[in-house]
This record gives C-alpha cells, sequence and structure tokens, in this order.
C-alpha cells in the first residue's frame, strides 16, 4: 500500500498553562477514507484535528510530525511549517468544519460573499464565476433554491442549513481532506440524520477522505470506516469500525461503548397492549390544561405560538419526559410549571391550585415545592460562591432551620449526591462538570421539592459522566419519590430515566404514553422519524438511505392517556 | 426607518425642553450678572434698574423663560448683550467654524484610529504594540492645552512652518492651502485624545472578533490573517466602534472650547468663553441649547446608523428563520 494521504506520527501539544495536553498520538488516513476520532473533553480529539491546520490555541507547543502526501507522492510537512507555507494548504488541500454552525459563520456577511471569500483565498475570480461556483456548491451540499440563498444572511438560514453552508465554504476548494469536528453536536437528531449522510455521499462522490472528530458513539457507527479511540492524550486502541464495535480489546473502549444509552428495538406486540391509568384519583403534582403560550408582542401582530393546546399531567413519584427538538416548546412548558412564562390560554395547576391566578404569597408557596436543574452546571453555579452556600442558597432565601441545621442539611445534601461533605468549602472550578451536575441536582433538592424539573441535566456532560448522574438520579428519585418532568433532546436517555414520555413538535403534543409503548410501537409518525433518525450504536445497521425526514405536518394521532 | 425615528421623536423632544429649563435655571445661578458687566462697577442705581428692565429681567424667572422658550420655537434668537447683533448671527459664523473644525478633528481621529488598530492588530507583533500603546497612553493623558501650546511652539515658533492660529480669511474654505495651514494645528490637537480612545477601543473590538468561531473558519479555509481582519472582523467591531465614535463626537464639541481659545479659532467655542464671561445669557443659553441639541442628534444618528451596518438588526422580524 502505498502511504496514506495523511500520517500525524507522535503528536505531542503542550501547553504553556495547565490544560489537558496531547501526549503521544499517531493517526494516518487514507485517500477516500472516513475515519473517527473518539473520545471524551479532554482526550485531544480537536487539538490534534486543529494541530494539522496549524490552529492551535496561543501558546500550545507542538512535536512530532504531520505530513500530507498527494496523489503524485509529493510530501508537505505541516507541522512547525509558516503561515504562508499553511494558508496554501488550509481550505485547499485539507479543510474543516466546526461544531456550532451558529457563530462559525460571519453574521454580517451574506452567504455569496463568505463563499466567494473562501474561492478566493486560492486564486483570482471573477465575481460570475463566484457566484456561479457558490451556487454548484450550496447544490452540492443539499441547499434549496440555492440562487436565492446567496444574498441571505447566516441568521436568516435555520442551524440545518447553517452547517451545510459551513460545509459547502470547506468544498470550495476541493480538498483533499476534510476535517470534522463535532459537526452534527449543536444540531436536533433529524438534523444531524440529514447531515451524516450527506457527509457520506459527498465521499462517494468527491472520494474526499474525512477525519470525524466525534465523541457519538452513534454517529461513529453510522459513518465511520476505521476509529480511533484517544483517552487522555493518547491512542488506546485503533481498529476497522465493524471490529471495534464486536469486539473491543481496551477497557477504555469497552467503558465508552457500555456508557452508550440504546434504545430498544421496535417490538409490534407491545401495540397491542392496555395502557391503563390506575393513578387517576390521585391529584397529579402539576396539570397542563389546555395551555397557550405566545412569544413576541400581540399588539404589533408578531405573536407566534410556542405552545399551542397541550394538555397533560405530572403525578405524585412519577417521571415524565419532555421530548422535542429545538423550537418545539419543551423548555418553555417546563417554566410554564413554574410560572415564569406568561400564560396565554388554559390554566396550570399546581397541586390543584391555579399557580398564576394565586396570591403572590400563595404563588412563593407552591414555587417553593418546584425546583430547577439546568443543561450547563458551568453556568448555573456562581463562579464566586462556595459549594456550600451554593446548595444552602434556597434554604437561607426560605428561612429554614437555625445556621446549624442547614449546615447539616448541606452535608446530607452532599452525601446524597455522593459527593464528600469537604467540598462544601470548594468553589465551581474546582469540580469536574460531572460533579457540578450533582452539586445542582442537590440545591435542587434543598427544599426536598414535590417536582423537580430538569432540563436537558446531563446533554453537556460526557458519556461515560452521564450515565453515572443519571443512575444517580433515578436512584435520588426512587429514595425520595419526587416527581419529575424531565425535559431532553435525547431519547435514549429518555428511555433510561422516564415512566412516561411527552413527544412535542413546533409547540403541539403529538404523542404521549408509557415509555415502553411509545419507544416500541410508536403511534405519531414524527415520533417515529425521530427514532429513526438516531443514530444506532451499531455498524451493521446503517440506514440504507437517510434521506426520509419526519413530516413537516403537524400529526395528533399518537395521542394516549 | 421612518417609524423608528417617529418613535424616538417624543423622547427626544422631552430630553430638549428639560435641557433648556435647567440651562435657563442654571445660568440664572452662577454669581453675577450681565447688568453689573454692562453698567460697570460705579453705574447708579437708576441706570442699572434701566437696563435690568431694557433686557426684561426684571420680570418673575419664568416668564423669562417662556418668553424665551417662545423666542427659541420661532427661531427669533434676540440680540446679545454684549457682542453686539443677532444672536443667530454670531451663531451662524462660529457653528460654520466649529464645525469645520470639529468634524476635520473626528474624520482625523478615525483615520488615525483606524489605521493604528489594524496594523498593530494585523502585524501582532509585541514590540509595535508596546509602541503604539505607549503612543496611545501619552495622547490620552495629556490635556489639549499642553499639546496644543507644544504644538505652536514646534510649528510655529520654532519652526515657523505654519500659524500660531487667528481668524482665517474670510471664504477660506475655498483655498485647500489656506485651510490647510489654519486647520492643521488646531485639528491635530483636537483630534489626538479622540483618536487614542478609539484606537484603543478598536484594537480590543477587533482581538474579540478575532477570538470568534468565525475567524477560525476563514483561518481553516486559508485567507489571511490580514484579508480577514480588514473584510471580515473590521466590519463586525464598526458597529459597536460607531456608537464610541458617536460619543465622541460630543466630547469633541466640547473640547473645541479649549483648542479654539488656544489657537484663538473664531469658533462657537471662543463665543460661549466670551459669553460667559460677560454673563450674556442670550448668547449662552442658545450655545447650550444648541449643544444638548447636536449630542442628542449624534445619538440618533448613530443609532440608526448601528441598525444600518447590522443586518440581524436591520432584518429584524422581516424574515423567517432567525429567532
Amino acid at each position: 500500500m502505498s502511504s496514506p494521504l495523511l500520517s500525524i506520527e507522535h503528536l505531542a501539544i503542550s501547553f504553556s498553562h495547565p490544560r489537558p495536553a496531547v501526549n503521544d498520538i499517531s493517526v494516518s488516513i487514507g485517500a477516500g477514507e472516513i475515519v473517527a476520532l473518539v473520545g471524551e473533553s479532554g482526550s485531544g480529539k480537536s487539538m490534534t484535528a486543529r494541530a494539522v491546520l496549524g490552529l492551535l490555541p496561543d501558546g500550545a507547543t507542538a512535536t512530532g510530525s504531520i505530513t500530507l502526501t498527494g496523489a503524485d507522492g509529493s510530501e508537505t510537512p505541516l507541522l512547525g511549517v509558516g503561515e504562508v507555507a499553511l494558508n496554501k494548504v488550509r481550505g485547499r488541500r485539507i479543510a474543516m468544519v466546526f461544531q456550532e454552525p451558529q457563530t462559525a459563520l460571519n453574521p454580517v456577511r451574506t452567504i455569496g460573499w463568505q463563499l466567494r471569500e473562501a474561492l478566493r483565498a486560492h486564486g483570482r475570480v471573477d465575481k460570475a464565476a463566484a457566484r456561479e461556483r457558490a451556487v454548484e456548491l450550496l447544490t452540492q451540499v443539499e441547499i434549496p433554491s440555492p440562487e436565492e440563498r446567496l444574498d441571505h444572511y447566516p441568521h436568516q438560514l435555520s442551524g440545518g442549513q447553517r452547517q451545510r453552508v459551513v460545509l459547502a465554504l470547506a468544498l470550495a476548494n476541493e480538498p483533499e481532506l476534510l476535517l470534522a469536528d463535532e459537526p452534527t453536536t449543536a444540531l436536533d437528531v433529524t438534523v444531524q440524520a440529514e447531515i451524516l449522510a450527506l457527509l457520506s455521499r459527498i465521499r462517494e462522490r468527491t472520494g474526499t477522505s474525512i477525519l470525524l472528530i466525534t465523541h457519538n458513539m452513534g454517529v461513529v457507527a453510522q459513518v465511520a470506516d476505521r476509529v480511533v479511540v484517544l483517552q487522555q492524550g493518547d491512542v488506546v486502541e485503533e481498529a476497522d469500525t465493524r471490529t471495534l464495535f464486536a469486539s473491543p480489546q481496551h477497557a477504555y473502549t469497552k467503558q465508552l461503548l457500555g456508557a452508550v444509552l440504546r434504545l430498544p428495538e421496535p417490538d409490534t406486540r407491545v401495540h397491542a397492549l392496555h395502557e391503563v391509568d390506575d393513578r387517576r384519583e390521585v391529584e397529579p403534582v402539576v396539570r397542563f390544561d389546555g395551555v397557550h403560550v405566545a412569544y413576541g408582542s400581540r399588539k404589533r401582530g408578531r405573536a407566534f405560538p410556542a405552545i399551542s393546546d397541550v394538555t397533560f399531567d405530572v403525578r405524585a413519584g412519577e417521571v415524565v419526559g419532555l421530548v422535542g427538538e429545538s423550537g418545539s416548546g419543551k423548555t418553555t412548558l417546563g417554566r410554564l410549571a413554574a410560572g415564569l412564562v406568561p400564560l396565554a390560554g388554559g390554566e396550570v395547576l399546581v397541586a390543584g391550585e391555579d399557580l398564576l391566578g394565586a396570591s403572590a404569597s400563595r404563588r412563593r408557596e407552591l414555587r417553593r415545592s418546584i425546583a430547577f436543574v439546568h443543561q450547563d452546571p458551568q453556568a448555573a453555579l456562581d463562579p464566586r460562591v462556595r459549594i456550600g452556600d451554593t446548595i444552602s442558597e434556597p434554604l437561607d432565601i426560605h428561612d429554614v432551620g437555625t445556621r446549624a441545621e442547614r449546615r447539616a442539611r448541606v452535608t446530607e445534601l452532599l452525601e446524597a449526591v455522593r459527593l464528600p461533605a469537604s467540598y462544601a468549602a470548594r468553589l465551581p472550578h474546582e469540580l469536574s462538570g460531572g460533579q457540578r451536575q450533582r452539586v445542582a441536582v442537590a440545591r435542587a433538592l434543598a427544599l426536598r421539592p414535590t417536582l423537580v424539573i430538569a432540563d436537558e441535566p446531563t446533554s453537556a456532560l460526557d458519556v461515560s459522566v452521564q450515565a453515572d448522574v443519571l443512575t444517580l438520579f433515578r436512584q435520588l428519585q426512587e429514595e425520595l419519590a419526587f416527581a419529575c418532568l424531565f425535559i431532553s433532546h435525547d431519547l435514549a436517555v429518555v428511555h433510561e430515566v422516564a415512566d412516561r414520555v411527552a413527544v412535542l413538535k413546533g409547540g403541539r403534543l403529538v404523542e404521549l404514553g408509557p415509555v415502553q409503548r411509545v419507544f416500541a410501537a410508536p403511534r405519531a409518525d414524527y415520533t417515529r422519524a425521530l427514532l429513526a433518525a438516531v443514530p444506532a450504536p451499531d455498524p451493521s445497521v446503517r440506514p440504507v438511505r437517510a434521506d426520509e425526514t419526519p413530516d413537516e405536518a403537524a400529526d395528533e394521532d399518537g395521542l394516549a392517556s | 426607518m421612518a417609524r423608528y425615528l417617529l418613535k424616538r421623536l417624543p423622547s427626544t423632544l422631552v430630553v430638549l425642553l428639560a435641557a433648556s429649563f435647567l440651562i435657563f435655571v442654571m445660568i440664572r445661578l452662577v454669581p453675577g450678572d450681565p447688568v453689573t458687566a454692562l453698567a460697570g462697577p460705579d453705574a447708579t442705581e437708576e441706570a442699572r434698574a434701566a437696563i435690568r428692565a431694557d433686557l426684561g429681567l426684571d420680570r418673575p424667572v419664568l416668564t423669562q423663560y417662556v418668553v424665551w422658550l417662545g423666542q427659541v420655537l420661532t427661531l427669533d434668537l434676540g440680540r446679545s448683550y454684549r457682542l453686539g447683533g443677532q444672536v443667530s448671527d454670531l451663531l451662524a459664523t462660529g457653528a460654520a467654524n466649529t464645525l469645520v473644525l470639529t468634524i476635520t478633528a473626528l474624520l482625523l481621529a478615525t483615520a488615525i484610529a483606524l489605521v493604528a488598530s489594524t496594523v498593530g492588530v494585523i502585524a501582532d507583533k509585541k514590540w509595535l504594540n508596546a509602541i503604539l500603546s505607549a503612543i496611545n497612553t501619552v495622547a490620552v493623558a495629556v490635556p489639549t492645552f499642553v499639546t496644543g501650546l507644544v504644538m505652536v511652539l514646534l510649528f510655529a515658533v520654532l519652526l515657523p512652518i505654519l500659524p500660531a492660529g487667528g481668524t482665517p480669511p474670510a471664504g477660506y474654505l475655498a483655498r485647500i492651502d489656506i485651510t490647510v495651514q489654519y486647520l492643521l494645528l488646531p485639528a491635530v490637537c483636537l483630534a489626538l485624545p479622540a483618536s487614542a480612545a478609539l484606537t484603543r477601543f478598536l484594537t480590543e473590538s477587533l482581538r474579540t472578533q478575532l477570538r470568534q468561531p468565525y475567524v477560525m473558519t476563514a483561518r481553516a479555509l486559508g485567507i489571511p490573517r490580514r484579508r480577514i481582519v480588514l473584510t471580515q472582523a473590521l466590519r463586525n467591531a464598526l458597529p459597536s466602534a460607531l456608537t464610541v465614535l458617536g460619543i465622541q463626537f460630543g466630547t469633541l464639541l466640547g473640547g473645541a472650547v479649549l483648542v479654539e481659545a488656544i489657537f484663538s479659532w473664531p469658533g462657537l467655542g471662543r463665543l460661549i468663553e466670551q459669553g460667559i464671561s460677560a454673563r450674556d445669557y442670550p448668547v449662552v443659553q442658545v450655545l447650550l441649547l444648541l449643544s444638548v441639541a447636536v449630542f442628542v442628534l449624534t445619538q440618533l444618528v448613530t443609532d440608526v446608523l448601528h441598525a444600518a451596518l447590522d443586518p440581524r438588526v436591520r432584518l429584524a422580524g422581516s424574515t423567517p428563520g432567525g429567532k
């Protein structure tokens, strides 16, 4: 075999200030190959990709060698060469796609302008030719009416379309290699499936090699030919995708694969299952009765419905999973339960009482029984407040017990979330992401709530950490028997923790039912599409064509309960 | 756009009305009065009373205010007590000169800031940034009257190539060579602190922009740093720089008072200086009100331009897809 397209040998990256570094990474990518670089945060996967294009952050030093071999056998070294040499390779021979389509495009320049700029970075092009090529590129990434899109600004496109534009930019100069750094992580699951399928098709059409950086084993299973597993800056295992999933060798790979949550196989037998409602007579902890929420000002005629006619309840001791893509209204519904958004119609009953109609003092009392756990533990904890004070804050606000009692309660709560009592004296930055989220859970439980609203509590965490936090959460829920509205875009997570699941789309409830039934035998087309779009962590079940997208029309035929 | 301006109109009018009242009252609280200034220290009580009645200063303050407000609204600005002639004539000549001076200074400051910040950011050399930052600090720290005097000393006395100041001949704007001679020193002197502040702000926002993910995208496409700074980062930094520029314009008008005094430039600054020492109420009142109006107007223009530069503001609500 001739030498690979790109070979990274003994790459080591160190920083002038302490942060996770790369110790010794060797990876090679052959022509037309899709290689996945897998690892959790701090594994060095992104830094490796950035080193290839000389885009390491300030203060980083890289050693080892990175060589690009052309079709004619010419070798181009990429490490330790200057900006001028790198600029000849960047975009033209190796291009990069980044994670956040929201910010990866210049907000004040049109799509056409940005594509033209990418083209003229590598040779003169006149305006007409650039426009023609731009249309061609947008067609290649399957953007509808490309001609029209050229004059649009990034904020006028949806997240998925923005990522397609980012991809078009990268493909502008027909690179031999594409570095894709978590290209679908920020996208909805159905959009992710489309982008992954597009990446595979681009490889087939153009023969471009792809280095795919991801933490998602499902994504790896769907598109990669070969997998390189990284752990804290070292390669721990390398194998072709099927072999790796069938018989992982290294303990860390096994742990990674083991931590992946799987969806159940569709099972038609469950369809016949009779859904009995045995707890009807118990007063629900929270009940949404035909609620409507509108955003924007009604006076100016710009109000658009965020929630339309949603009815369901959460009963004592029950976990209801709230599932939907961005813009489905799931977070709004969570906030509504605590009366944090104005209601445009319907009723929200907390423990049988109308929350918004209650007097201010009564509302305060009702809210005491509701607690929140947010998505990003980094942002949810005040960086200057010690963990102990953070946890006891709700107790202080509601003036619960004496100081000594509060301190005892903090210790008790830390223990409940399996953190040593000594952590009370620490500051948030001294904790890991998973530990921070445990603190957030502890704080939420401080006032012994009857309802916990958990908004994507694990989506900012690594898979292995996510598994731990979920197990802990489930244990606490069983122990303390609080009801929970568990909001997540991740179907596997919801399947793991919820008793019942509510599927939202465009502010409407499209399906509601027990978790087993909904996942095994979904009734709404949208739920089926959503389930089908989840990349299965199994390379043998790749979709033949992943271009079936969820039906745009709202369907409500799956409503049960 | 028209709707936006219409929405801003009421608050603008309230600001101007409140300012006019404050100005009117405050100026009368300043010790000394125009009668003494006009009649001289030895005047008899009768003569003083005659002057007071003549100027209408014997009426209650509120009446005086209403009368004055009516005059301003009908654009009858009255006569100057001391300088002679209609206030509107004095104002017209002074305003033209001051405007020439401040706009030149503003353009100069903008040009200096654009060049200094982009060069510094593109080159990204430690030594260059150290030099630029040192110059910057000096330009901000040294007061205008010192730079003014030093420049007069350098370019008019030691190396006599420029006039030390003074009134340029009538119709000077038609002759570019004469304009430059008279305008250069005061304009540079006025522009320096503003350009330093602007450079500092623009450099910082360019650096912030360079840390944005879209810059990483551009770099990964092989677009050279110089081009990224000039066509992308600068374009993104511009809206907020414009806001700072708007505030600077107000400061420049204030700074013009000092600079005009140093170079005896016949502008509003000199007019207000003379007006205040003579307690020439009609002149001072109108000038102060005018400066408030200019400031309010600048803010308005800045906001409108800000919207025009940012497509996210400009196109808000007009297209789908943007949340």
